[in-house]
């Protein structure tokens, strides 16, 4: 019946684990779909966004350029002439590469004609420059004048609404400053220095009319860009196979199924022509499993991390269940073993009521067979108590001095009175007296010579003992010629309620007395070993710390 | 052993009379350093610009009501105070008696560059409006005793470039034109009628005095020079044919001298000095004869020119002891004088002087929170540059026992026309009260130490100008009293470029910079000179150079084109109506500084010009440079 229940408990164990392991495995597949997919899509949204990094890094020096070195024009305050303004020229010929050529106009501000009415503004071109960069160096000519260049009509025209509707009592808004100040074409922007607001009240004036000699100084700048000295970089190899610079209306029609574009347009004077990205699947495919390879690893880790733990609670309730049956084999056989003395006892109580009168003799041996089984009962009782004693660690040692010699022939003639077909020896070397508990090393003494006794066959059922001094311990071995331990169970020997299953151990053991021993010797501070071979015998070690 | 006992507890008492003793001691120390509030410094006083009236009955100043600066008016006779005008949108800025006890001034309106002229009675405190004027300038020339209705004023209402000379009959307001500007005469010179008769033109390169016998006859040149001599006309004598001036032709540092006027011959040398340029004088309209010469070498010095006013500061002196004595006003009959006395522990103390008993009446004192005890002393100091030239400078350190290793803050003074005096400075002694030395430089450059050593400036922007400061600020540091690394340059306009500069290409030396309304851009500074002076064109092409022709140095020089040089901590202070300011052009420098991750603090503020007028604002700055130089600089590297 007890079986039963124990097959039952394994198999319900079973199947939980079974359970357990399937549904870990269906998580971990789903998991691994759904992390491909999202991966997968993450990548194919970094393809769309990442062209953003390509463009800002490509857009970089044109936005310094465009917002600060343009404006240092202004910073000349009108004052620039053909060498100055060639100077800046290189300046700015060594930091942009993408400025092909400069047109400087000195352009002068003055009122018109006397017999001129309405607007009295004139604003007219001295001279035009144009440079070039040349191997580091600066190549200037002076163009002819042409009063009807779009860019400085362009110009001429915004700064004359400007002035006329400008608010001087403050300075101008950053708006204001781009729409009049500067002109921004495809792949060309011209800038006229900012006057100052004395300068623009002045101007105002000539709008209305005042004449005068007086001529205020202008410089203005076109320059003309080149977008295909910009340099892209592409910052994202693993995204983009291929980037170019196209025209904005670039879309070619061949495209393939296997292609990813996108494309972003440049912002600015550039603005008709963007950067023109391509990769085939197979390259983006190849990005989905780098980026997924590390994923998949941590999921598949998780996993084997779930099924180790799995394993090892597991492992922790099989533990359990042996402990379990221990105990129950124990009460079993502690059953048995008080099952005996009080069978004896029923019988002789039984007896002793009988009819019969009893003689004297028959008397005496009931009353003998009552007090050795009462004396069994009580030894069995004490043993289990004292056990549980030790393990809790509630006694205490009362030490005193013994003589070896004298406690170890004590032990040998109670033993060789017990059993007569028991040879027994002893030897006592290099040390007499021992300071300790006498009732707990008599506990050692009496399991294991115990034990040397159970454990061997008729015949071979021999002990010496053995005492010896040995560095600061005191040894004390007990070697048999028993049966043996098997090298697989010498670990188990000292565990609770263990016994090694054959054929001798039946006779009223309940796998208590090593575990016991071992308990007492730590109690005391000390070590217990075994050293054993099957069928040649055991050797029993006890050290104690001798102390004097 | 009772003995014993008895000595034991002696030494105890004594242990602790030593501790009370030694207590206050070691408090006092500490307390030597006390901690003058930003506010008491840089108040408005409470009285300034005190004028006595011609009778000798009133006196007038300006008092804030409501925050802005108001005209009182105060009886001698029995000491009464009135308070004459009540604005309260804007301050007033100018103002002087008539010889008919009336009160002429004007406001100041900064917003639209408009001012106004008003005239006051003081007895019946009646104002009328005089005159309007939009974006003109206009100051008093001249006020006549023979005819006490009517003022001589200098304005440039006919062209924004010339100022003429017009008269103003205060009774009836009108004003009519009485020398008309050919354009190029920069000052004019009345003589003791008020008649004109002696100006000064310029060129823009060369100076011309111009003379004439009566109102009828035309304008003669008599003296013709280059900008580097200066001949300033004072006064003309009684004899109607010499004047008194100040001049340095043919010698370095200018005199006080008597000029013939037919011919432009200096007559005599009234007074000379080789220590320093004479740059002030006494002069009696009474007696019409020169009473003292001045000039200041590392101290201010007044020589007289005879016995009687010698006589009447000597009282002066020996009742004010130790200060520095001032003329700022006195009466017609000459017998009362309103003086000012300072030190550079005193921001100045305005007194009476009654000539009759020598009285001597304290009037009010320009910053009464301040106790001379808790202010620094200014010590003259001098060092040669690199090149062996003798710089002469002022250096002020903290109260306390401590003799070297300041934190050092260096304050490059405004050029082409300036130098760093001895007397109260109000920034100086703020600095000094917050623990740090305190260095100013009269370097190459600057005025005062004649025309050599002014003229060892030009074109020396960005170049001796700013390695003489920095030869200074080494020359500290060997000396052990600055501690190399906490040195900060902190200046205004031109000084505030200087700082600039010195962050830009001295970066090991400066520690930070605090810039005030600072000049970032050569180009903008040339275009800035407003028409009025458009005649100093010329003369600043030779002082700094010409923006055409030494494009590239201009270049070289201003940080706007630098801003990648600038790696330390910046504090700019800046008004928005500045006119001599781009405020697009010092935006932009800002924000390219703050583009390379540079720590610039920029307190940019509306309503304000160059040096802020709003004491509110004033204050702001004051405490954001006493945060930013505990940031910067307090702390030990």
């Amino acid at each position: 019946m007890t079986a039963g229940a124990h097959k039952n408990v394994y198999r319900k164990n079973f199947s939980l684990i079974a359970a357990f392991l399937v549904l870990i495995t269906v998580t971990l597949f789903i998991a691994l779909i759904i992390a491909y997919n999202l991966t997968s899509r993450y990548v194919e949204n970094e393809f769309n966004l990442r062209k953003l990094d390509v463009l800002e890094r490509a857009i970089k020096p044109y936005n310094d350029f465009f917002q600060n070195r343009i404006p240092e024009i202004t910073s000349y305050q009108g004052f620039l002439d053909s060498a100055s303004a060639g100077n800046y020229a290189r300046s700015v010929f060594d930091d942009y590469s993408f400025v092909k050529s400069i047109r400087y106009n000195e352009i002068t501000v003055g009122s018109k004609p006397e017999n001129f009415t309405g607007n009295g503004m004139d604003i007219s071109m001295k001279a035009v420059y144009e440079y070039k960069p040349n191997a580091k160096r600066v190549i200037g000519k002076r163009l002819v004048t042409d009063v009807a260049n779009e860019d400085f009509r362009t110009m001429t025209a915004k700064l004359n609404s400007y002035i006329a509707t400008a608010d001087t009592s403050r300075v101008p808004t950053q708006d204001e400053i781009y729409r009049t100040f500067y002109d921004v074409q495809p792949s060309k922007i011209s800038y006229l220095n900012i006057p100052r607001r004395e300068e623009i009240r002045s101007y105002r004036e000539l709008q209305k009319g005042r004449r005068t000699r007086a001529l205020y100084k202008q410089n203005m700048m076109t320059f003309l860009l080149d977008v295909f000295a910009l340099k892209v970089k592409n910052t994202h190899p693993e995204l983009y196979q291929h980037i170019a610079i196209q025209p904005v209306v670039y879309d070619p029609l061949n495209a393939n199924d296997n292609e990813l574009r996108t494309e972003v347009a440049f912002p600015g004077a550039f603005a008709d022509y963007k950067i023109y990205f391509n990769s085939e699947k197979v390259h983006l495919d190849a990005e989905v499993n780098r980026r997924f390879a590390p994923i998949a690893g941590i999921v598949l880790l998780i996993y084997v991390f779930m099924v180790l733990i799995g394993w090892l609670i597991y492992r922790n309730l099989n533990t359990n269940l042996k402990l379990f049956k221990l105990q129950y084999d124990f009460i079993n056989n502690f059953t048995h073993e008080f099952k005996t003395p009080v069978s004896v006892i029923k019988i002789a109580g039984s007896n002793l009521r009988g009819d019969g009168e009893l003689t004297e003799r028959q008397r005496k041996h009931y009353g003998k067979i009552l007090d050795e089984e009462a004396d069994k009962l009580n030894e069995l009782m004490n043993k289990l108590l004292s056990f549980t004693q030790i393990e809790n660690r509630s006694i205490k040692l009362n030490k005193e001095e013994i003589n070896l010699e004298q406690f170890v022939q004590k032990y040998i003639n109670t033993f060789s009175i017990k059993y007569p077909d028991f040879k027994l020896g002893y030897a006592v070397a290099g040390v007499y007296n021992f300071y300790t508990d006498p009732v707990l090393l008599g506990s050692i003494f009496q399991n294991l010579i115990e034990n040397a006794y159970k454990y061997s066959n008729p015949g071979q059922k021999e002990l010496f003992i053995r005492i010896a001094f040995e560095k600061r311990n005191i040894n004390f071995s007990f070697t048999d010629k028993g049966i043996g331990i098997p090298k697989s169970e010498i670990n188990n020997v000292f565990k609770k309620f263990y016994r090694i299953e054959n054929q001798y151990n039946q006779n009223g053991s309940v796998g208590l007395g090593l575990a016991f021993c071992k308990e007492l010797v730590n109690f005391m501070n000390g070590d217990l070993q075994v050293k054993s071979k099957v069928n040649e015998g055991s050797e029993f070690i006890v050290t104690l710390p001798y102390e004097n | 052993m009772k003995k014993k006992l008895e000595d034991y507890t002696m030494l105890r008492c004594f242990k602790y009379l030593l501790l009370f003793v030694l207590l206050p001691l070691i408090f006092s120390c500490q307390d030597e350093q006390k901690q003058i509030p930003i506010s008491d410094f840089f108040k408005t006083p409470e009285k300034s610009f005190i004028k006595i009236s011609p009778d000798g009955k009133y006196l007038a100043y300006l008092k804030p009501y409501k925050e802005k600066q108001n005209l009182f008016i105060q009886s001698l006779a029995d000491g009464k105070e009135r308070m004459a005008t009540s604005f309260t949108d804007n301050p007033i800025k100018d103002y002087f008696w008539t010889y008919n006890n009336q009160l002429v001034f004007n406001q100041d309106v900064a917003e639209n560059e408009e001012f106004s002229l008003y005239a006051l009675n003081v007895k019946t405190l009646q104002m009328r409006t005089l005159l309007t004027q939009v974006k003109t300038r206009m100051w008093l020339l001249n006020r006549n005793r023979k005819e006490p209705d009517v003022i001589t004023i200098v304005m440039n209402k006919r062209n924004p470039a010339t100022f003429d000379v017009y008269k103003l009959n205060l009774n009836s307001g009108l004003l009519t034109l009485y020398i008309a500007n050919p354009g190029n005469i920069t000052e004019w010179y009345p003589d003791n009628d008020g008649k004109i008769r002696l100006a000064k033109a310029t060129d823009g390169v060369d100076e011309t005095i111009l003379y004439r016998t009566s109102d009828e006859s035309p304008f003669k040149p008599i003296i013709k020079n280059n900008f580097k001599n200066k001949v300033d006309p004072i006064a003309i004598t009684p004899k109607g044919t010499s004047f008194y001036a100040l001049s340095n032709v043919n010698r370095d540092k200018s005199a006080l001298v008597e000029i013939d006027a037919t011919t432009g011959k200096e007559v005599k040398v009234v007074y000379s000095t080789d220590k320093a340029d004479v740059m002030d004088y006494g002069y009696s309209r009474n007696s019409h004869r020169l009473e003292y010469a001045g000039w200041e070498d590392d101290k201010p010095h007044k020589f007289f020119l005879n016995q009687e006013s010698q006589d009447i500061y000597n009282d002066m002196k020996n009742k004010l002891k130790g200060s520095v004595i001032k003329f700022v006003d006195r009466d017609t009959s000459e017998s009362k004088y309103i003086i000012i006395t300072y030190t550079d522990r005193n921001p100045g103390t305005f007194y009476l002087y009654e000539r009759n008993g020598g009285k001597l009446t304290r009037l009010s004192n320009l910053n009464a929170s301040l106790k001379p005890e808790e202010l620094c002393a200014m010590k003259p100091v001098s060092f040669r540059a690199a090149d062996g030239m003798l710089i002469n400078g002022y250096l002020t350190l903290p109260l306390g026992n401590k003799k070297e290793n300041y934190p050092l803050v260096v304050m490059p003074h405004d050029w082409p026309r300036n130098r760093n005096t001895w007397g109260y400075n109000a920034e100086v002694q703020f600095l000094a009260n917050r623990g740090y030395a305190v260095f100013q430089v009269n370097y190459r450059g600057s005025t005062g130490y004649g025309k050599a050593f002014w003229s060892a400036g030009f074109k020396q922007v960005g170049g001796k100008i700013q390695s003489d400061i920095a030869d200074g600020v080494n020359w500290l540091i060997k000396q052990k009293i600055a501690d190399p690394k906490r040195v900060a340059i902190m200046g205004a306009r031109f000084g505030g470029f200087s700082a600039l500069y010195g962050v830009s290409f001295y970066p090991k030396l400066y520690k930070c910079a605090i810039v005030q309304y600072g000049l970032i851009n050569f180009f903008t500074y040339i275009k800035d000179i407003p028409p009025y002076r458009q005649p100093q064109l010329q003369m600043t092409y030779e002082q700094v150079g010409n923006p055409e022709t030494d494009a590239n140095l201009f270049r070289a020089i201003s940080p706007v084109f630098h801003t990648e040089k600038i790696k330390s901590p910046v504090l700019m202070f800046q008004g928005a109506k500045d006119p001599r300011a781009n405020i697009s052009e010092i935006n932009q420098f800002v924000r390219e500084i703050q583009k390379r991750n540079v720590p610039i603090r920029y307190v940019l503020k509306a309503n304000e010009r160059y040096s802020f007028r709003s004491e509110h604002n004033r204050m702001d700055m004051y405490a954001q440079i006493e945060r930013f130089l505990e940031d910067y600089l307090k702390v030990k590297p």
